[in-house]
């Protein structure tokens, strides 16, 4: 019972904050003052292959299994997630030659729509698959938190000479084997033949003509630009900066860390770029969107620097450039030089929650190392651009041919660069990196800051996020 | 009600009972009391469970830190102490804040506007109308936000086009400053439906008396209206500004997808929840994510019960 002694306003207003307290919990469903449904978009960046990718974050137990099940139940049963169109056919493939191994395919959705649970579970201690689809930016990140199995016991090693130096050496730490690589992207100079002869420009072999050329289109064609500058695609930024060797962070496992945005490469190459972001030769919007994809097949975009898996986003949208599209080395610092970078690719690492580490390897290995799981996977809708050099340097594979090249060869030219990518290492961080840089560019795009004050800014940030979680950062 | 024993009064049977100690309830009323337990005994657990156990939850790992090297330590409140100065968090406060004190009078004023049509009858077809006026709430919020991206859309959408035919150049509704009217306004669409139809029914249970009271003095309508009428559904009034205030500081589903319509400005601590997602998700910094959280409730129950006592107050010096 109530004393009498307190007055009846106070009475009203503690009754007041009780009931306003005990609402909020429900009406913490609320959002805008509405229904709960929370969509898991994450991160500005939208390129396909960032980890923070926008993608539904349907739980995999809920999506439809789509291979395997049919198993004996003597079999080892493995657990397997990936979000590549067209995988089940390779383990379906595999199921059936293995019988002793039974893999189950369930696509989580792509990026985030994976990672999230897959985070989640490992976290859990239970509910982790025993394979999934990582992508090799992420690797270290799980790496620290020994959430991967070395698959050096499983007899990784003997497959080294089999693939890509640069893929290789993604996929290990100090002597461990820490995954099995599968695709990547060599990236090049892929150009609308019809555009740039139009304005009589030929494929830049060097940077300096490349931003003639740039300059030169655009004051052409005030409408129309050489490339897109996606500025807040964080990825995509630190894969030119790799083949201006102005890569800024080095770990290799531990708790040292190297951070550098501001050293003088990248302030080179931050200045290359503004003063074709300030001319607007280039153009900044987001990567790999409906817009970039309209814009080049309409001419406005004449170029992009494209990796060899990308040209599969941009292919659904080809109407009028169809049979235009061509494949060049990436503009070079020197004159002469032949240096490629990479832009993203996925491996195969088995986690250590896994109750068949031995099968779940066999399983990675056979998906990743065998010419009968690459004849697959190279094929739509998976179309996967392989590590693994039998394929990479076969003639077949090089001769490819696709709808929106006309009768060129693109994949002579991202095999080449495939080759010379130089190597990096990643941070243990790369979600946040990812996220952050997404924002801190973001100012780029709208042309708020320059490239290089954003370049001062991330390093700030970066620095201090790495120091938090306990890192010893050096800044050169 | 008084603790001690009835005094047995002359004449009067009572039942007899030590000094000091409360009537004990008639069986009926335990039964009742009994029964009433059992109803709400499910949903107290469940509540328990889903809504008060993962609160507590939160809390308690607030207290906490996780980092890649070093593993978790409890760390007190140096998460709420790092909240209270980021200066982004609060930056995303004053955001949200301007933003329903913003929208909210706005949708309020509209939603009674038509209500008070509605209820006057002066339209025609008015329940078709009401119908119509409360589709948008039917309307999940993605898939609003999605459909006034492509609108709003910088290169190719229509409501651009239409201000670029009428005379400004590079128009940008998705522009840093104009991101924030664009959200209001998609706000307001899809609020006031929903806002009016509680507003219609609250007018609808004005007793008549009153009114016709008012029309026999020869009352103008307008002093009906804002007089006598609104004063009357006044409660329903502070539970729409209660309601719609928690909402609108958790602003977070609009410009999460806007953003994908305009890369550059939304940040990724552009409103409080979508800081504590991203530092929550994308940082995995989720201790220090629930201290925002923590901090962020605080916020809101200040906000909502000064609005209410506010309110409260005016009433009782009437």
């Amino acid at each position: 019972m109530l004393s009498k002694r307190r007055s009846p306003g106070k009475n009203r207003l503690t009754i007041t904050a009780l009931v306003a307290t005990a609402a909020l919990i429900p009406l913490a469903a609320c959002s805008s003052g509405g229904s709960s449904s929370s969509s898991s978009v994450a991160a500005p960046s939208t390129s396909a292959s960032s980890s923070s990718s926008s993608s539904a974050s349907a739980s995999p137990s809920t999506t439809p299994v789509l291979a395997g099940g049919n198993c004996s139940s003597s079999a080892a049963h493995i657990t397997f997630w990936a979000w590549v169109p067209g995988m089940s056919r390779a383990v379906t493939e595999f199921n059936s030659t293995h019988p002793d191994v039974c893999v189950t395919l369930q696509d989580p959705g792509a990026g985030s729509g994976e990672y999230v649970p897959l985070d989640n579970a490992l976290k859990a201690g239970t509910g982790a698959p025993d394979v999934a689809e990582v992508e090799f930016d992420l690797l270290p990140s799980y790496e620290i938190q020994h959430y991967l199995v070395n698959l050096v016991p499983y007899g990784a090693n003997k497959y080294k000479s089999l693939f890509a130096s640069w893929a290789w050496n993604q996929v290990t730490q100090g002597s461990g084997v820490y995954a099995m690589p599968s695709d990547f992207g060599p990236m090049g100079f892929y150009y609308d033949q019809a555009t740039l002869s139009k304005y009589h420009i030929t494929p830049p072999t060097t940077w300096a003509d490349f931003a003639t050329a740039a300059e030169k289109l655009h004051s052409a064609n005030p409408k129309a630009y050489l490339i897109n500058f996606p500025a807040n695609d964080p990825q995509w930024l630190m894969d030119l900066m790799a083949q201006a060797g102005a890569w800024p962070f080095k770990y290799t496992g531990g708790a040292n860390l190297t951070i550098n945005w501001t050293g003088p490469a990248q302030q080179k190459f931050a200045s290359f770029w503004q003063k074709l972001l300030d001319d607007h030769a280039v153009a900044a919007i987001t990567d790999l969107s409906t817009e970039m994809n309209t814009d080049m097949d309409n001419g406005t975009f004449g170029a992009a620097l494209y990796s060899a898996w990308a040209p599969s986003y941009f292919a659904p949208n080809v109407k009028k450039s169809m049979g235009q599209w061509r494949a060049a080395p990436l503009p070079q610092w020197s004159a002469g030089a032949a240096v490629g970078t990479d832009w993203g690719g996925s491996t195969y690492p088995v986690f250590s929650q896994s109750k068949h580490p031995a099968q779940a390897a066999e399983f990675s290995e056979w998906l990743t190392a065998t010419d009968q799981s690459w004849n697959i996977v190279k094929t739509p809708p998976s179309s996967l651009f392989p590590t693994y050099l039998p394929t990479l340097q076969s003639p077949s594979f090089k001769a490819l041919a696709y709808p929106i090249s006309g009768s060129s060869q693109p994949n002579q030219v991202f095999s080449a660069g495939a080759l010379s990518i130089p190597l990096t290492t990643w941070p243990p961080f790369m979600t946040q990196v990812l996220t952050q840089g997404g924002t801190t560019f973001g100012g780029v795009v709208t042309g708020k800051e320059t490239l290089a004050q954003a370049f001062a800014a991330f390093q700030q940030q970066e620095v201090s996020y790495a120091k938090a979680q306990g890192f010893n950062v050096s800044t050169s | 009600m008084s603790e001690t024993a009835l005094r047995p009064s002359a004449g009067v049977a009572t039942r007899p009972s030590t000094p000091g100690r409360r009537h004990r309830r008639s069986a009926y009323a335990r039964r009742r009391g009994r029964s009433g337990l059992a109803f709400v005994t499910p949903f107290m657990i469940i509540f328990t469970l889903f809504m008060v156990a993962p609160l507590g939850y939160a809390i308690y790992q607030s207290l906490y830190t996780t980092k890649l090297i070093g593993g978790t330590r409890y760390s007190g409140f140096a998460n709420y102490s790092t909240v209270l100065h980021s200066g982004e968090f609060w930056s995303g406060v004053i955001r949200v804040i301007i933003f329903g004190g913003i929208q909210i009078p706005i949708m309020l004023a509209i939603a009674i506007f038509f209500a008070t049509i509605f209820d006057l009858g002066v339209a025609k077809w008015g329940p078709v109308f009401r119908a119509v006026y409360f589709i948008p709430f039917a309307v999940p919020i993605v898939v609003s936000s999605l459909m006034w991206g492509f609108l709003l859309d910088p290169a190719y959408g229509p409501f651009n086009r239409l201000m670029n035919a009428v005379g400004f150049n590079n128009f940008n509704w998705l522009s840093p400053n104009l991101m924030l009217p664009s959200i209001i306004i998609i706000a307001i669409w899809e609020w006031t439906g929903y806002t009016c139809i509680i507003m219609y029914t609250a007018l609808k249970s004005v007793p008549r008396d009153v009114v016709e009271a008012a029309i026999l003095d020869d009352t103008p309508l307008w002093k009906i209206i804002l007089r006598i009428k609104l004063p009357m559904v006044r409660p329903a009034i502070i539970m729409l500004v209660f309601i719609n205030s928690i909402g609108a500081m958790q602003l977070f589903i609009e410009p999460t997808i806007l953003n994908n319509y305009q890369a550059g400005v939304v940040t990724d601590t552009w409103t409080p929840v979508i800081n504590i997602y991203t530092t929550s998700i994308s940082n995995g910094e989720y201790q220090l994510g629930a201290a925002m959280a923590v901090v962020l409730a605080v916020v809101i129950i200040a906000i909502s019960v000064a609005s209410l006592a506010f309110r409260n107050r005016r009433r009782e010096f009437r």
